[in-house]
C-alpha cells in the first residue's frame, strides 16, 4: 500500500516536473500603471493599464507553455530601469518602448533585430501595419519591434462649458481656436460665461507642455533642429511660448498643475479643455457617464491649427526583445508568438483612445465605430515627432526645464530658450 | 629566531577578527569605489559599454574640468554679496571672539582661511560654466542642507528636553517621534504627497473650511524647496531626539539642581548648563545630519521630479539622471567623486572636532 502511495506521489511528482520543464517563462516590462484584478476577459477592460493587463493575462491563461511574469515598473523610473537591468545583463525577455527611444538602444545593440519571416512563421503580417507603424519599428533598415499604436497630443473638451461660452456650432462641435489671438478670446468667453479657466494641462511635471510648444513649432513650420543646428531660440519659439503664456497672464490657465491635478480640474469641470493624449479618451469616456462626476458632455477634439500648418506631437508604443535572446530559441519563439497575441489584439488596445497600426483593423467597423473615433479622425494625418536622437529624453528633460523656468519661475522667454539651446548643443 | 610582525599570534588574531568585516567590506565598498574613481576619468557610456566592452575612452580630467570650469571666467565682488557678507563677516567675528577668550589656536587659523577662501574667493568666480546645472545642483543641495540641519537639530533637542523625563506620556511621544525614522522613503514622501495634495490633500482639506485655497506645495517655485525639508525634518527628528535623550540622561542631576538653585531657568538654563554639557552629542548629531543630507535623492526624486525648473534637483539626482537617464556614467563618478570629496571634509572636521576633545 505505502509502496503504491509512494509510486504514485513520485510519478505525479516527475509529471508536474515535465510540465514545468515545458513551460517557458517571459520576463515582461511594461508601464502603462497597475491594474487590480484585470483578469483574462479583454473585452471588459477599461484604461490602458487594464486593458494591456488582461491582453498579457489571456496569453497567459492560453493553453501555450508559455508563462508571462509581469515586471513591477512604474512610468516615471521606466527607462533608467530598464537601462539599468540592460546594463546588469538582466534585460526583460520583452518589453515595451517608444518609437523615440528605438534610435538609443538599437544603435548600440541592444536590441534584437526581427526579420520579417520569423515574423510572418510567428503569425505577424508586417505589410499589414500602417507605412508609419512600419516606420516606428525601423532602424538603420531592420526591424527592431512591433508596433502597438500611435499615440498623440488632443484636445479633451467639456461641452457644457463650451455651450455657456457660445463656443458650439450648430453641428454640435465645438468651436476652436483658429490663431493665438483667437485662442485668447475664446478664453476670455469661457472665463465669462463660466468663471472657469479655458484651458489646463500638466504645465508642472511631465513635458506635456514641451509638446504644446513643439507642436506651435511645427505649426510654424519650423523645428528644434535644422540639419545640424539646434534651433530652440528663435522668433517662432518665442511666440509658442507667448501664446501659452497669454493664458497664464489672462487668468486663463494655471501652470501649477501636474498631471493628476489638471485631470481632477477637468473632471470636476474646472476647465473647459485638458490638453493630454489619446491614452485617455475611453477613461474620461466612462468618467463622464458617472453621475457623480461633473463632465458629462465629452468631446475628443484634434489638435487646433493655431498657426499656419496643421500638427500635433506624436509618438508611438512598441514591443522589443532584448538582443541576447538570440542565444535562447525557446525564449525568442515564445516572445514572437506573445508578439502576434499583441499585434492579434490591436482593436482592443485601440479601445483606450489610441490610433490602430494595422491598416485591416483600421479599415474595420470595429474600429470606426469606437466611440469619439470620429471626433479626432484626422489626427493621424497632423501627427509629427522630433527627430530621432539618442540623446532624446535629455533634450526633452532640457526643455521641460527651462519651459517650468519660464511659467513657474518668472524667468525671461529669450534667456530660458537661450539656455536651452545651449544645454541642447552641449549634451547631444 | 624571531617571527616577522606579521607572522605573530596577535597579528593573525587580529586579522582572523576583521576577516568577515574585509570579506563584505573590500569588494562591496572598496572596489566599487577605487572603480568608480576610475570610470570617472573615462568618457564611459553605461549601454555601450555593456556591450561592447572597448567603447569606452581614457580621456584624463576631463570630466572634472567640465564640471568644474567654464570659458570667460572671472572674479566679482558682486556676486551673492549678501551672502558672502554675512559668512565673512560671521567667520571674522566668531574667529575674534575665540582669539579673545582662548588665545590664538592654529586649527581655528586654518579653518578661518578656508571659510575666507570660500566666501571671498571661490563663490566670487563668475563667467560661462561648462556645466552651469552642476552649480544649479550644488547650491540647491547646500540649501537643502542648510535647512535641515540646524532646524532638525533644534526641534530634536527641545523634544529631547521636553521629554527627558519618566511617565507613560513622555514614553509614548518618545515612541511616537521615533516612528517616523522607521519610515522608508517612498513611504514618507508619500505620505507627504497625501500631505501638500492641492486638491484633495490634508492640508487642502484643513484649509477648506475657511475659503482658503492650497498653495501649491511642490509645483511653486518659492515653496518646494521647504515642502521637501519639512518633509526631511519629520522624517529625520526621531533620530535626532534618540541621540539627544541618550546625551541628556548623561547629565548628573545634581548639576542641574545647582544650576537651578543659583537660578538658572528656561532659555538661560539651556544655553549656559544644558547645551555644553551635550556638546559632543550636538556636535556628533550636526555632522551626521550634514553627511547624510548631502546625499538628499528620494524626496527631490519621488515628490517634485527636481521641479519647478531645476528648483529642488540636487546632486544625487544629477548623479542618477546622468549615469541612468543619459547613460553618461564616467560624468556621473566624476560627480559622485566630487561628492565623496565634499563629505570627506565634513567627517575630517569631525574627526579633528573629536579628537581635540579627547585630548
Amino acid at each position: 500500500m505505502n509502496k503504491a502511495l509512494i509510486s504514485t506521489a513520485l510519478a505525479a511528482c516527475c509529471a508536474t516536473a515535465s510540465i514545468a520543464q515545458a513551460q517557458t517563462t517571459l520576463e515582461l516590462a511594461r508601464f502603462f500603471g497597475d491594474c487590480d484584478n484585470a483578469g483574462t476577459d479583454v473585452s471588459a477592460a477599461v484604461g490602458e493599464a487594464c486593458i494591456i493587463q488582461s491582453i498579457i493575462n489571456s496569453f497567459d491563461a492560453e493553453d501555450n507553455g508559455v508563462r508571462v511574469d509581469t515586471l513591477p515598473t512604474d512610468w516615471g523610473n521606466y527607462y533608467d530601469q530598464l537601462m539599468a537591468m540592460y546594463a546588469g545583463r538582466n534585460a526583460p525577455d520583452v518589453h515595451v518602448i517608444h518609437k523615440h527611444r528605438i534610435a538609443q538602444f538599437a544603435s548600440l545593440g541592444a536590441l534584437k533585430a526581427l526579420p520579417e519571416e520569423d515574423l510572418r512563421n510567428a503569425g505577424i503580417d508586417p505589410g499589414d501595419w500602417a507605412p508609419r507603424a512600419r516606420e516606428a519599428v525601423s532602424y538603420n533598415g531592420e526591424l527592431y519591434g512591433v508596433p502597438m499604436d500611435f499615440h498623440a497630443n488632443l484636445w479633451h473638451i467639456n461641452m457644457g462649458l463650451m455651450e455657456a461660452a457660445g463656443l458650439v456650432n450648430d453641428a454640435g462641435e465645438p468651436i476652436l481656436p483658429s490663431s493665438p489671438e483667437e485662442l485668447v478670446e475664446h478664453a476670455r468667453m469661457v472665463k465669462e460665461a463660466t468663471g472657469v479657466d479655458y484651458l489646463t494641462a500638466d504645465f508642472a511635471e511631465f513635458p506635456i507642455g514641451v509638446r504644446l510648444v513643439l507642436a506651435m513649432l511645427w505649426q510654424q513650420d519650423t523645428n528644434i533642429f535644422d540639419g545640424d543646428n539646434v534651433t530652440v531660440n528663435t522668433p517662432e519659439a518665442r511666440r509658442a511660448v507667448e501664446t501659452i503664456m497669454s493664458l497664464f497672464d489672462g487668468g486663463y490657465a494655471r501652470p501649477n498643475l501636474n498631471y493628476n491635478d489638471s485631470q481632477q480640474a477637468f473632471l470636476a469641470g474646472e476647465a473647459a479643455i485638458l490638453v493630454n493624449g489619446t491614452w485617455v479618451v475611453d477613461f474620461y469616456d466612462a468618467e463622464a457617464a458617472k453621475a457623480d462626476v461633473a463632465l458629462n458632455d465629452y468631446y475628443a477634439a484634434d489638435f487646433p491649427t493655431l498657426f499656419g500648418t496643421p500638427a500635433t506631437w506624436a509618438d508611438s508604443h512598441l514591443w522589443s526583445l532584448p538582443s541576447t535572446i538570440a542565444g535562447e530559441p525557446e525564449k525568442y519563439e515564445a516572445a514572437l508568438s506573445f508578439l502576434a497575441w499583441l499585434n492579434d489584439h490591436n482593436i482592443d488596445w485601440a479601445r483606450t483612445g489610441h490610433l490602430a497600426v494595422r491598416e485591416s483593423v483600421l479599415a474595420s467597423d470595429a474600429y470606426q465605430s469606437l466611440p469619439h473615433r470620429d471626433e479626432y479622425a484626422n489626427t493621424v494625418n497632423i501627427a509629427r515627432d522630433t527627430p530621432a536622437s539618442v540623446r532624446y529624453s535629455a533634450i526633452q528633460d532640457v526643455l521641460n526645464r527651462e519651459l517650468q523656468s519660464i511659467w513657474l519661475q518668472g524667468k525671461d522667454i529669450e534667456r530660458a530658450l537661450a539656455d536651452a539651446e545651449r544645454e541642447i548643443n552641449r549634451i547631444r | 629566531m624571531r617571527s616577522s610582525p606579521w607572522m605573530s599570534h596577535n597579528t593573525l588574531s587580529g586579522w582572523a577578527f576583521i576577516l568577515p568585516y574585509l570579506i563584505a567590506f573590500v569588494p562591496l565598498l572598496l572596489w566599487p569605489f577605487f572603480r568608480g574613481i576610475w570610470i570617472s576619468f573615462h568618457d564611459w557610456n553605461l549601454l555601450a559599454v555593456t556591450f561592447n566592452p572597448s567603447a569606452k575612452v581614457f580621456i584624463g580630467l576631463e570630466n572634472y574640468v567640465n564640471l568644474l570650469w567654464g570659458d570667460n571666467l572671472s572674479w566679482s565682488l558682486t556676486q551673492f554679496p549678501i551672502f558672502r557678507l554675512i559668512v565673512t563677516g560671521g567667520a571674522l567675528y566668531f574667529y575674534w571672539r575665540a582669539v579673545q577668550a582662548a588665545g590664538f589656536n592654529r586649527g581655528r587659523l586654518i579653518t578661518l582661511l578656508a571659510v575666507l577662501f570660500v566666501s571671498v574667493v571661490l563663490l566670487g568666480l563668475t563667467g560661462d560654466w561648462y556645466d552651469p546645472r552642476f552649480w544649479t545642483v550644488v547650491r540647491n543641495t547646500v540649501v537643502f542642507v542648510a535647512i535641515v540641519v540646524p532646524a532638525t537639530t533644534l526641534l530634536a533637542l527641545l523634544l529631547a528636553i521636553a521629554l527627558n523625563r519618566p511617565g507613560r506620556w513622555a514614553a509614548t511621544m518618545r515612541s511616537l517621534f521615533f516612528f517616523s525614522q522607521i519610515l522608508s522613503v517612498t513611504v514618507v514622501t508619500l505620505i507627504w504627497q497625501l500631505m501638500y495634495g492641492v486638491r484633495n490633500g490634508f492640508i487642502a482639506n484643513l484649509l477648506a473650511p475657511f475659503n482658503i485655497a492650497s498653495p501649491n506645495w511642490l509645483t511653486d517655485d518659492s515653496l518646494a524647496m521647504g515642502a521637501i525639508a519639512f518633509t526631511t525634518i519629520w522624517w529625520s527628528v526621531g533620530f535626532a531626539l534618540i541621540l539627544f535623550l541618550a546625551g541628556l540622561q548623561q547629565i548628573p542631576g545634581d548639576r542641574l539642581e545647582a544650576a537651578t538653585l543659583d537660578g538658572a531657568t528656561g532659555w538661560r538654563k539651556l544655553f549656559y548648563i544644558i547645551i555644553p554639557s551635550i556638546i559632543r552629542t550636538v556636535q556628533f548629531v550636526m555632522i551626521m545630519q550634514i553627511v547624510l543630507h548631502f546625499q538628499v535623492f528620494g524626496q527631490s526624486q519621488l515628490m517634485t521630479q527636481g521641479g519647478p525648473g531645476d528648483s529642488t534637483n540636487v546632486w544625487v539626482r544629477y548623479i542618477y539622471q546622468s549615469a541612468f537617464r543619459d547613460s553618461e556614467i564616467g560624468y556621473a563618478s566624476a560627480m559622485a567623486t566630487l561628492l565623496f570629496a565634499f563629505m570627506l571634509i565634513f567627517s575630517v572636521i569631525q574627526f579633528w572636532v573629536t579628537k581635540r576633545q579627547e585630548s
